[in-house]
């Protein structure tokens, strides 16, 4: 059987589409409605709603708890202050991505740490001589996105706490109505937005509270489809999809560094050690292979593609997730992994690896589409990421 | 304080690396934790023909001794067997019990020298390298398979299918006489903790073997290692008392060593003689370590099955090495009980008498080997009644075994925590890493790591590495001349 | 017919297959066969009327896809239903299951162990890996070490390059695999006692050792081969039982133009000098040929069948040294209801995959400690499959056949196989099973119990060993069964061997009998 998230009982009470699907052995909504785009809008033009419970939570505490984290991160988990959420990947000892996700310093010895693929065991095994405690609360521990520009406006209704004064990825205790939760704001739409992390008994509680808070602002369930094009736009990757965890690739082609993502950023190389800080420094110091960027499909070019066989262009409503050849010439030079049509933006967009010489913004290369059953050519070039960054974000 | 090596532990291996370094014109310090005194327990094993080519130990003090006949075994109807150094005579006397068995015994005795000396080869230098791509190391390789060859199919061909097998399935293919069987197969089992039906345990049994002479199946005793230390004063010191507690690091390379009154030695080679999880996860500490390493080490199966009793009798008994031990199936229970976390109901056991006491006093001392005491029992860690239950065990096994066996007057047992804490075999394994096929040649210490580690500097010279416990010295002799191979 | 190119000794699957690729390739071949049906140990018999017992053995583990696509098995009738789950009842009334799917089956490891339920998928990994570094020589003819022939060195030079081209991870994780006890290998992984038990038993099969030996963990390995064959994996039942796998290649085979030939038992091979010329049947009936390809175990092939007489002193002590000590003894029961299990009542999918009873490695240990001297397990491991769940045709409508394959029924038993040790043994199984599902004793209503003696008289197996000798170490690849003769030649010329005696060995792979084809035709015989 697959598991049911503690909000089961309302989401499944809502989805009249019947479009689930699985996320890490839990069953979640593709959709709600029979037509997912309100869902989408609810993210850009009001307050979505999503149940995010199926991540992989763990809470680290004690006296080595940062060292733990900094042993096993890229980020600098030491340096990092009481109410501060750090967004990191971490590596195998090769230097190769093994998942991404948060660390959210709860306070001065509790951590808790997010992740798309469990890490329980990679966690304990670093943790041989320290003092620390590590407790996977991903079952015990719901949560919920609250992603749009009226999310705070929502909140700000239900919590006690000084929402306006929460920062960009800064997390906070708070009761909603009475319940405790802690309110993170972060997310995975690249938009202004919070997730919330509660006890999974308070779970319909919470959901109810702000259904009926958000009503009055547009509050709308939403499923993976929406986020989905969020995240694209937001230029944001999704393990497996994106990329190949470490822990997963059966050849070396299919490993990445945190420079082929585009997370060098993440990077903290002061930090004395931590797995895979070695191999990293080593190719800090030359260049990457391989380049992760946005990739923008000119219009006219699909019209023309489509008119050659009498149509207009169809493209998914829905956002994929495949393996897309790019071309310049003759020569693939790389593949996108993720895109959509943003309806915001009225762009064919897409995520994309591409080798390092045509991953400057404004690169020309072609994407494979494929039309009326041929495999025809799309003019595209590399755009920066992400497509959509609007100032509320970190407002 | 400064050298240029600093070896930790001054025991057998971590002296020999010593004497070959300082040899080599290094500065080099030993540290080792004990205080200064006599180790109580002579050295077993062949001695690498190296080491006493080369370091000109003074053989009085070396003080070979092998034992004649080198076992005494009851028979079933209450006769004894004894086996000899010289094949023939050895014959003879397999032949009152086993006329067939003895028509073979020297063609066996052939065949087990005869691959002893090809492993004995492969001990002698550090391990091939079959991943190699260095055309020095391939040649290397292809010359040990040539090598291998040319002592003939019968020879290759054993080895290929000897290596994998139980000693018990050896033996049964040999020969027909459980007391000769169980003898033999013990040789199999030392030290370790399988049965003599558990493959690779032939390997054990021609791993001891090596630098014995043909025909004999026990290893002989020395003073190896006060010899080692004997000759070490002008060549380099020996500081006792000196705990070493942590590898010192210097942009990931070991440069030294902190001992636990905090001093600081500087070097740039250390080369330990501990075996690799205390070396790895205790002196260098796994914050230096990627989880990998780490995962390795911990795996590592170092399992001590052994107890070693002290007996001073009022008078000699009249055997030298008496193995008590009916068959085949006899080891194979005591190590069911191993198995399942007991010690052995029925205990195999080796009594020696100590060569090296003169028995003035008309006491004489026999040293026991006893197997299986597992290192934790399931039921509760180690208590002095438990050890007084094994010891009155052994001795009931003695008095059963010898007629007129003299009164025990007192006795000490050690069991494998005893012998950790007393000569720093990792939960009372004198081979640090359990003879198995998975943990020889280049599994040793770590996979594919030679006599390095994952720590630039920082060397394994015990028995850890390769080949182990035997021949004695071996591994420390290798380990050097990998560290000043690399040094230059 | 006239006279055959070929004679093949046996019927069973690797004869056949040998047969059909020779037939294929133009051969006139004759395939003689002591029963009165095809198959040796695969076999579906009625041994009770309207129940149909996969009598021996009973699941396809890893017949080659290439077999399956070269000689189009399907369109001969082989239908492969998939074995999905395995159940292992645990004595506390909990249970451990593996499922099919990922997620279910991460959730029920979870249950367990979270540790476990992570490094499932890791191990997994891995064992990919190890199989894929594996499979080549799994349809590779073992070179002879010892032989300074060029062509010999050649082919060594080529194994020894395919290892080293692995790396230096993969090889020594490799090299650990070949080594290690299944225990302590898996030791390293997991923490779940009933999980490391349950994949440890496919390491003791067939074998007599149990889960601490050395040597036993490369097993692991058999199940994630059919990860390797991808869709084609063959891992599961075959419609009908393992007998319609024998008879699929035997109708291929005689397609192809073979001529199968049932009771017609083998004397012996006839030999003129030093060449194989055919054979006598026990009824004195001699058949001429100049090849003779024998499916039947190193022991009755040139014990029996060539004669020691006729072959090199030393030849004859590599086989006589060639260990056989079948431990496995299989209960087959018809039913007139579905067992309960205790842990998970009632009817369910877990009764149309495997249960197995292993809960504990220490279980399995004393159960092979009992086979060690001379004594069937009181306790066995055992693995149990329901054939009627998956393919309704097995019994009659609303009854069941069970097959529970059983370790350890040592062949040289204490006192040897009498009908009353049987029948103890049979108890033991059932007294067992029976702890589990209580139901049991109440629903039998017949029992077929096989031990390793009437596997050695029905089958015609040497001392009931069902891989043809024991799969250790020492009698693997080239020293299989002998070395210099691990290349499906004897050294008899124009005497073949083509069964499970020679590499690689193993349940129904079918690929002993297609190399030793494809050896033969490229020896130009």
């Amino acid at each position: 059987m697959l598991k049911h998230t503690p909000f089961h009982e309302r989401t499944a009470a809502l989805c009249a589409s019947h479009a689930w699907r699985r996320w890490a052995g839990y069953v979640v909504a593709s959709s709600y409605e029979l037509v997912p785009d309100r869902e989408y809008h609810a993210i850009r033009g009001a307050a979505a709603l999503l149940d995010i419970t199926p991540l992989y939570k763990y809470l680290v505490g004690g006296r080595d708890a940062a060292r733990l984290l900094d042993r096993v991160v890229t980020r600098d988990v030491g340096r990092s202050r009481v109410g501060q959420v750090l967004y990191t990947t971490w590596c195998d000892g090769r230097g190769k991505v093994l998942d991404d996700g948060t660390v959210a310093r709860l306070n001065e010895q509790t951590f808790r740490m997010t992740a798309a693929d469990p890490n329980l065991r990679w966690l304990e095994d670093h943790a041989l001589d320290l003092e620390v405690s590590i407790e996977d609360v991903s079952e015990s521990t719901a949560a919920l996105a609250l992603q749009g520009p009226t999310s705070r406006a929502i909140l700000e209704r239900l919590c006690d706490c000084d929402l306006a004064g929460l920062k960009f990825f800064r997390i906070t205790d708070a009761t909603l109505r009475g319940i405790p939760v802690t309110i993170s704001r972060t997310g995975y739409t690249g938009d202004l937005g919070y997730e919330i992390w509660l006890d999974a008994r308070h779970a319909l509680a919470v959901w109810d509270v702000l259904i009926e808070a958000g009503a009055a602002y547009g509050i709308t369930p939403a499923g993976i489809f929406a986020l989905d094009i969020a995240r694209i736009e937001a230029g944001l990757m999704l393990l497996e999809v994106d990329y190949v965890s470490a822990r997963r690739a059966l050849v070396p082609s299919q490993l990445s560094s945190p420079f082929e993502l585009d997370l060098g950023w993440t990077v903290s190389l002061d930090k004395e050690r931590f797995t895979g800080r070695r191999a990293l420094a080593l190719e800090a110091g030359r260049s990457s292979d391989w380049r992760f960027v946005g990739v923008e499909v000119e219009w006219e070019s699909l019209e023309r593609l489509w008119a050659d066989v009498g149509l207009t262009p169809r493209l998914p409503a829905v956002a994929w997730r495949a393996s897309v050849p790019l071309y310049d010439g003759r020569a693939q030079i790389g593949y996108a992994t993720s895109g959509c049509w943003s309806p915001l933006l009225k762009k064919y967009i897409a995520l994309a690896h591409v080798r390092a010489a045509w991953s400057p913004p404004g690169t020309r290369l072609d994407m494979e589409v494929t039309v009326e059953h041929h495999r025809r050519r799309a003019v595209a070039h590399v755009a920066d990421k992400p497509f959509f960054d609007p100032a509320r974000k970190k407002a | 304080m400064s050298a240029t090596a600093i070896v930790i532990g001054a025991g057998i291996n971590g002296l020999v690396t010593a004497h070959y370094l300082a040899r080599a014109g290094r500065s080099v310090c030993v540290l080792e934790a004990n205080p200064e005194r006599d180790a109580a327990w002579p050295d077993a094993g062949a001695i690498d023909p190296r080491v006493l080519r080369d370091l000109g130990l003074d053989t009085r003090v070396l003080s070979v001794a092998a034992m004649e006949p080198w076992i005494t075994v009851p028979l079933p109807d209450g006769g004894r067997l004894q086996l000899h150094h010289d094949i023939a005579q050895t014959a003879a006397a397999i032949r009152h019990i086993a006329p067939r068995d003895a028509e073979r015994w020297p063609a066996f005795c052939q065949r087990m020298h005869d691959l002893a000396d090809v492993l004995l080869g492969l001990a002698t230098a550090p391990p091939p390298d079959f991943m190699t791509r260095q055309p020095r190391a391939l040649m290397r390789l292809a010359r040990v398979a040539w090598d291998t060859r040319r002592r003939g199919r019968q020879t290759t061909l054993d080895l290929l299918r000897i290596l994998p097998m139980s000693i018990a399935e050896l033996l049964d293919d040999w020969f027909e006489n459980d007391t000769l069987k169980a003898v033999i197969g013990a040789a199999g089992v030392t030290h370790l903790h399988q049965g003599p039906r558990a493959g690779g345990t032939a390997l054990v049994m021609l791993h001891q073997h090596m630098g014995c002479p043909a025909g004999v199946f026990r290893p002989p005793v020395s003073r190896l290692r006060r010899a080692l230390a004997g000759a070490a004063p002008g060549r380099f010191d020996i500081r006792y008392d000196a705990t070493a507690v942590r590898i010192l690091l210097r942009d990931g390379r070991a440069a030294g060593v902190v001992l636990e009154d905090g001093e600081e030695i500087e070097a740039p080679i250390v080369a330990c003689s501990l075996d690799t999880r205390t070396t790895l996860l205790r002196l260098v500490g796994p914050d230096a370590l990627g989880p990998d390493a780490i995962q390795a080490a911990l795996a590592i199966r170092s399992r001590g099955v052994t107890a070693l009793l002290s007996l001073r009798l009022a008078d000699t008994p009249d055997f030298h090495t008496l193995f008590v031990g009916r068959d085949l199936d006899y080891l194979e229970r005591a190590y069911d009980d191993a198995k399942y976390g007991r010690v052995s109901q029925q205990p195999w056991i080796e009594a020696r008498v100590d060569p090296m006491v003169d028995p003035m006093d008309g006491h004489a001392h026999v040293h026991v080997h006893a197997q299986y005491a597992p290192h934790t029992p399931a039921a509760a860690a180690w208590s002095d009644s438990m050890r007084e239950a094994l010891g009155r065990r052994v001795v009931e096994l003695l008095q059963d075994s010898v007629p007129d066996m003299p009164a025990v007057l007192d006795m000490s047992v050690r069991v494998p925590p005893d012998l950790g804490r007393a000569f720093g075999w990792p939960r009372g394994q004198p081979h640090h890493a359990e003879p198995a096929l998975d943990q020889w040649l280049f599994m040793r210490p770590l996979p594919g790591y030679g006599y390095g580690t994952p720590v630039p500097n920082l060397y394994l010279c015990g028995p850890a590495s390769h080949p182990g416990l035997y021949p004695l010295g071996a591994a420390g002799a290798n380990a050097a001349a990998t560290i000043l191979g690399r040094a230059d | 017919m006239t006279a055959p190119d070929v004679i093949v000794i046996g019927g069973g699957h690797n004869g056949l297959t040998c047969a059909a690729y020779l037939a294929r390739a133009g051969r006139r071949v004759l395939v003689l066969e002591k029963r009165e049906r095809v198959g040796g140990a695969a076999v579906s018999e009625q041994v009770f009327p309207g129940f149909t017992f996969s009598v021996f053995s009973y699941v396809v583990s890893l017949l080659r896809p290439e077999i399956i696509r070269e000689l189009d098995l399907p369109g001969h009738g082989l239908h492969i239903l998939p074995l999905e789950s395995t159940l292992t009842p645990l004595p506390d009334g909990d249970f451990l299951a593996q499922w099919g799917d990922h997620d279910q089956n991460r959730r029920e490891l979870a249950r367990h162990s979270l540790r476990d339920a992570e490094a499932y998928d890791e191990f997994g990994r891995l064992m990919y890996h190890m199989a894929k570094a594996v499979r080549p020589v799994l349809s590779m003819v073992p070179p002879d070490p010892l032989s300074l022939d060029p062509r010999e060195l050649r082919r060594l030079l080529r194994l020894g390059t395919h290892f080293r081209s692995l790396g230096s991870d993969t090889f020594h994780a490799l090299f650990k695999l070949m080594t290690m006890s299944a225990a302590d290998y898996l030791d390293e992984w997991f923490e779940t006692e009933a999980l490391k038990a349950t994949k440890s038993a496919s390491g003791i099969i067939g074998t007599f050792l149990g889960p601490r030996s050395p040597g036993t963990a490369y097993v692991l390995l058999h199940h994630y081969m059919g990860e390797i064959d991808g869709v084609f994996r063959a891992w599961g039942f075959a419609r009908g039982g393992t007998g319609s796998v024998s008879e699929a290649i035997a109708s291929a085979a005689r397609r192809f133009g073979a001529v199968v030939r049932v009771n017609a038992p083998v004397e012996r091979v006839l030999i003129r000098d030093n060449r194989a010329a055919g054979v006598v049947l026990e009824n004195g009936d001699e058949i001429s040929a100049h090849v003779v390809v024998s499916g039947a175990d190193p022991h009755r092939t040139f014990l029996h069948f060539a004669g020691e007489k006729n072959l090199p002193d030393d030849f004859v002590a590599d086989i006589r040294r060639y260990r056989f000590r079948g431990s496995s003894g299989k209960v087959n029961l018809a039913l007139d209801a579905l067992p309960d299990f205790t842990c998970m009542p009632g009817n369910g999918p877990h009764l149309r995959g495997a249960v197995s009873i292993s809960p504990s490695i220490d279980y399995l240990e004393r159960a092979y400690d009992d086979a060690k001297y001379g004594e069937f397990s009181r306790r066995p491991y055992m693995d149990i499959v329901i054939p009627s769940m998956i393919d309704p045709g097995m019994a009659p409508p609303g009854n069941h056949v069970m097959s529970i394959f059983v370790q350890y029924a040592p062949y040289a038993l204490n006192g040897g196989w009498t009908d009353a040790k049987r029948e103890a043994f049979g108890d033991a199984v059932i007294d067992t099973l029976s702890e589990y599902a209580p139901n049991l004793k109440n629903i039998i209503l017949h029992r077929q119990v096989i031990t390793p003696a009437d596997i050695e008289r029905i089958a015609g197996l040497t001392e009931g060993n069902i891989f043809h000798g024991e799969l250790s170490l020492q009698q693997l690849f080239f020293l299989r069964p002998s070395h210099a003769w691990s290349n499906y030649r004897s050294p008899i010329r124009g005497l073949w061997q083509c069964g499970s005696g020679t590499h690689p060995g193993g349940g129904i792979m079918g690929a002993s009998g297609r190399l030793a084809a494809m050896e033969l035709l490229r020896a130009g015989e």
